[in-house]
């Protein structure tokens, strides 16, 4: 726990450390590059004179030399050659302007001369000898005459038109290394510092945007984590919406773009640079928590399900599953219910609209037509999938009532419910293998203990035949004789045992045959009790018998019938406490006729009825008197064989066991 | 007299030595065979009076020698099988076989039904039925005689037993309830439940059945009444 709450604030901390580098070396790139393009062609420049800083400086300077001395000539010129007082007042102030420009000038050579009278005008006096060949060397050069020009740089100002019909020939240069003192050499101090700058700029940037890189990749990295190389849990509280999350950063980068440009305009700049920079950093934090979160959900894999349009869909979903009960309605019903008003709609409309008698009432009468057999037709498919809905119903409750070969008729079923009937016929053939593979296992069960049984009874008859013939040679000794009784006494107890094992497992597979005949049941009983009377009587018992005033007669196999009678009264014989008195009554309810058993049993009944009727189970099972256990069991069968219910009771040493079987009833 | 013969037929030859043990102890002669054509042989063979066969044998079973058996001779058959279904029982009864014991059997009951059939097979030329004198299987009823023979031999029957008898042959094969029997037989009307009329026909059949719980002749109809066969 402590360990995971170092881990967490460890984390916070390096999470802020990183914000702040991404946010630093947002600001440092985003500077480092502004100035960059800022000062784009001085970037660019090689040298001094490639910037347009110089060639607009030197052009200008051109233009205002040749206009010195080709145009304005001199005072008298200007006087002569106009008119207008005005403009020859402004030709002398730019006249006088401009040679108070060129006294200024320390780096600027020209040269022009006149190709009519040789006169030429130049401030390389004394500086060279041939000056013309001087200006060429130059890095910065131009030559204009009448009708060409050739310069090194590109001029901006249109000195062709000056020059265009003179006579003059004029040369000019910015000659290098430059000297201090003048235009060109304070602009060349100024691009020689903004060329250091850029260059720092650029190393700014680049190490700016590699720490803000390397910042983000590993906010990215323990984004969503808790712990380093630990899970990644998704942090659902206080998440917005993806989606809403989305529209909001849209809004304030749109915001951030408008805002800007208005920014740098009628603002100091240090001020714009300022509010510049906090418009950057906000949108860098509204940024960088867009992305984070994004990665975050992405790596939690809630990017999708995390949206508003999610939730509002699966609300929807969700809704319209309550609204119609879920699983039963598919989307498509949803569609055809739709499409059934749609189409309704369209058709109502369009009756309404032709009802104006257009063309005799003819396509009114159609559109009727049309909305009628739409609907018409709507209903008889409605119809015929809700006809279909009964004889589905009928199959499910057959098949539930065990019918397994109910033939559900597919002819008869509409798309809508075919599926569904399919289903069910699928689950009748799971069902109808299943009843097979559980007969099949108890048919080869039953044949199984039939064949051990016949196997059995052979080895067994020879036992019984020469124990009898044993016991009919003349034995002197006593003990033997007292042996081959035992022998025999257990010999016919397996016969017994073998025969009622093959019963039990023949009455509880179901695999005997039960003929439905009219069963008298007093009849039946005072038949099995005459039967039993000398062995009752023998047994020490009193019985009782308590009929009803008439004949009840039920729906059974007289011989089951017997051997349930039979099983129960040799139990009671077997295990009654002498002296008491055994009840049997007969009775009939409005389902069942119904014979019950009762005596005081001889021994404690430590134990539950239903395990009595459990094969092998018998009241005491310490006891070995003679009894295979399937007694009851075979009764329990058989009773259920007939349709009708066996009942056992014990209260303190009272046993009872009651069998209701079927009334007869006449068809 | 000259010694009757039976076939001994079973393919556990201990059953057979048994069953021939038995046999000469009642002084029959005996000759023994393992498989159903054996017998078929040994009944080529010899002077054969009845026969006991087993039904699972190898080299054709107890219901095929049956059947070539009944195709030329009249002898009389007793199967003992392990078969205890119903449906085996009636298959061989059918098939032609006389009567039908199950393993295990009692050998007393077995001698006993040897016997049965031999006297039948045995008796020289047919007893003209005197008048008033009923007859089902081996089971006669002279009613002039009042006497109740079971293969020629005379059982002892108390006064409500032979009216019990004598109202159930002379309608042999119909089934009387508990009711009708005692108004007829007690001549009183049967008011209370009794098993009286069950226990004196349990009594009669002790007395004439080789095995009272499968009875021959006189038969239980559970929950309907009592019945003599009519053979």
């Amino acid at each position: 726990m402590d360990t995971k709450l170092k881990n967490t604030s460890h984390f916070k901390w390096t999470k802020l450390v990183a914000i702040i580098i991404v946010w630093l070396g947002f600001l440092g790139t985003m500077g480092g590059c502004f100035y960059l393009f800022e000062n784009r062609h001085i970037a660019k420049s090689s040298s001094y004179i490639e910037t347009y800083s110089f060639e607009n400086n030197f052009s200008e300077l051109l233009y205002n030399t040749v206009e010195h001395y080709v145009t304005l000539q001199n005072e008298a010129n200007i006087k002569y050659s106009t008119d207008d007082l005005h403009t020859e007042a402004e030709n002398l102030l730019r006249f006088q302007r401009i040679k108070n420009q060129l006294s200024a000038i320390d780096n600027f050579f020209y040269y022009i001369c006149n190709t009519e009278n040789g006169e030429t005008w130049s401030n390389l006096a004394g500086k060279t000898a041939d000056p013309i060949q001087f200006i060429q060397k130059q890095p910065a050069n131009a030559y204009f005459n009448a009708w060409t020009s050739d310069s090194s740089i590109s001029i901006s100002r249109n000195v062709e038109s000056l020059m265009a019909d003179s006579p003059y020939e004029t040369y000019a240069a910015v000659v290098e290394p430059l000297q201090a003192g003048d235009l060109f050499y304070d602009d060349y101090m100024d691009y020689m510092q903004t060329k250091a700058r850029i260059n720092a700029a650029t190393v700014i940037s680049i190490i700016s945007f590699i720490l803000m890189a390397i910042a983000f990749i590993y906010l990215i990295y323990i984004t969503g984590r808790r712990e380093p190389e630990g899970q990644i849990v998704p942090d659902r509280t206080g998440r917005m919406y993806t989606d809403v999350h989305t529209i909001l950063v849209l809004i304030a980068a749109m915001l951030s773009l408008f805002i800007a440009p208005g920014i740098s305009v009628d603002v100091p700049k240090v001020l714009s640079i300022i509010a510049i920079a906090v418009v950057l950093s906000l949108d860098i934090f509204i940024g960088l928590f867009y992305v984070l979160s994004m990665v975050e959900q992405i790596k939690t894999g809630q990017i999708f399900t995390n949206t508003l349009l999610y939730k509002l869909g699966s609300a929807l979903n969700a809704f319209l599953r309550l609204a119609f009960q879920g699983k039963v309605f598919k989307e498509w019903i949803l569609l055809l219910l739709l499409g059934y008003g749609l189409i309704n709609g369209l058709l109502f409309i369009l009756c309404a609209e032709t009802y104006r008698d257009y063309f005799g009432g003819v396509p009114f009468l159609f559109m009727l037509l049309l909305l009628l057999a739409f609907n018409a037709g709507s209903i008889y498919f409605a119809a015929r999938s809700l006809v279909a809905l009964p004889q589905i119903m009928e199959a499910v409750k057959e098949i539930s009532a065990g019918n397994l070969d109910y033939p559900l008729n597919s002819t008869l079923i509409p798309a809508s419910l075919a599926a569904f009937a399919e289903d069910i016929r699928s689950l009748q053939g799971g069902l109808k293998k299943a009843v097979i593979a559980a007969v099949k296992g108890e048919r080869m069960k039953t044949d199984l203990i039939t064949n051990v049984s016949h196997d059995l009874k052979t080895p067994l008859t020879s036992i019984i035949n020469y124990v009898d013939l044993l016991k009919k040679e003349n034995l002197e000794n006593e003990a033997a004789a007292e042996y081959i009784n035992v022998l025999e006494e257990k010999s016919s107890r397996l016969k017994q045992l073998i025969e009622d094992l093959m019963e039990a497992s023949k009455a509880s597979s179901r695999n005997l045959a039960v003929a439905g005949e009219k069963v008298d049941l007093q009849e039946l009983m005072m038949q099995a009790c005459g039967e039993y009377e000398e062995k009752i009587q023998k047994a020490q018992l009193e019985l009782h018998i308590l009929a009803a005033d008439e004949a009840i007669f039920v729906r059974a196999d007289g011989k089951h019938m017997w051997r349930i009678a039979e099983n129960l009264l040799s139990n009671v014989i077997k295990y009654s406490m002498p002296h008491s008195r055994v009840y049997v009554d007969i009775a009939s309810d409005n389902a069942y006729g119904t014979f019950t058993i009762k005596n005081i049993s001889a021994f404690p009944l430590n134990i539950m009825p239903e395990q009595l009727t459990e094969r092998f189970v018998r009241g005491d099972e310490s006891r070995s008197t003679d009894g295979s256990g399937l007694g009851l069991s075979i009764a329990q069968s058989l009773t259920d064989l007939q349709g009708g219910k066996f009942q056992l009771e014990i209260d303190g040493d009272l046993f009872k066991a009651t069998v209701a079987i079927p009334l007869w009833a006449e068809e | 007299m000259e010694k009757l013969n039976v076939l001994v037929c079973d393919d556990d030859s201990a059953i057979a030595d048994a069953l021939e043990i038995y046999l000469k102890h009642e002084n029959y002669g005996v000759i023994k065979a393992y498989t159903g054509a054996q017998a078929l042989q040994a009944l080529s063979e010899h002077e054969i009076h009845l026969i006991l066969l087993d039904i699972m044998m190898p080299e054709m079973d107890g219901l095929s020698a049956t059947i070539r058996i009944r195709e030329e001779r009249n002898i009389p058959i007793i199967i003992i099988s392990a078969k205890s279904e119903d449906t085996d029982k009636i298959a061989g009864l059918n098939f032609g076989a006389d009567d039908y014991v199950t393993k295990p059997f009692n050998p007393l009951e077995l001698m006993a039904r040897v016997k049965s059939q031999m006297r039948r097979y045995t008796a020289l030329g047919s007893i003209a039925l005197k008048n008033g004198i009923l007859k089902t299987g081996g089971l006669e009823l002279d009613r002039e005689g009042k006497e109740l023979r079971v293969d020629g031999e005379i059982i002892r029957l108390t006064p409500t037993e032979y009216g019990i008898v004598v109202l159930l042959m002379e309608n042999m094969g119909h089934v009387f309830s508990i009711a009708q029997i005692y108004e007829q037989v007690w001549n009183e009307p049967s008011y209370s439940a009794e098993n009286t009329v069950a226990v004196h026909i349990r009594r009669i059949r002790e007395k004439i059945e080789i095995n009272p719980k499968e009875p021959k002749y006189l038969k239980v109809v559970w929950g309907i009444g009592y019945k003599i066969e009519k053979y």
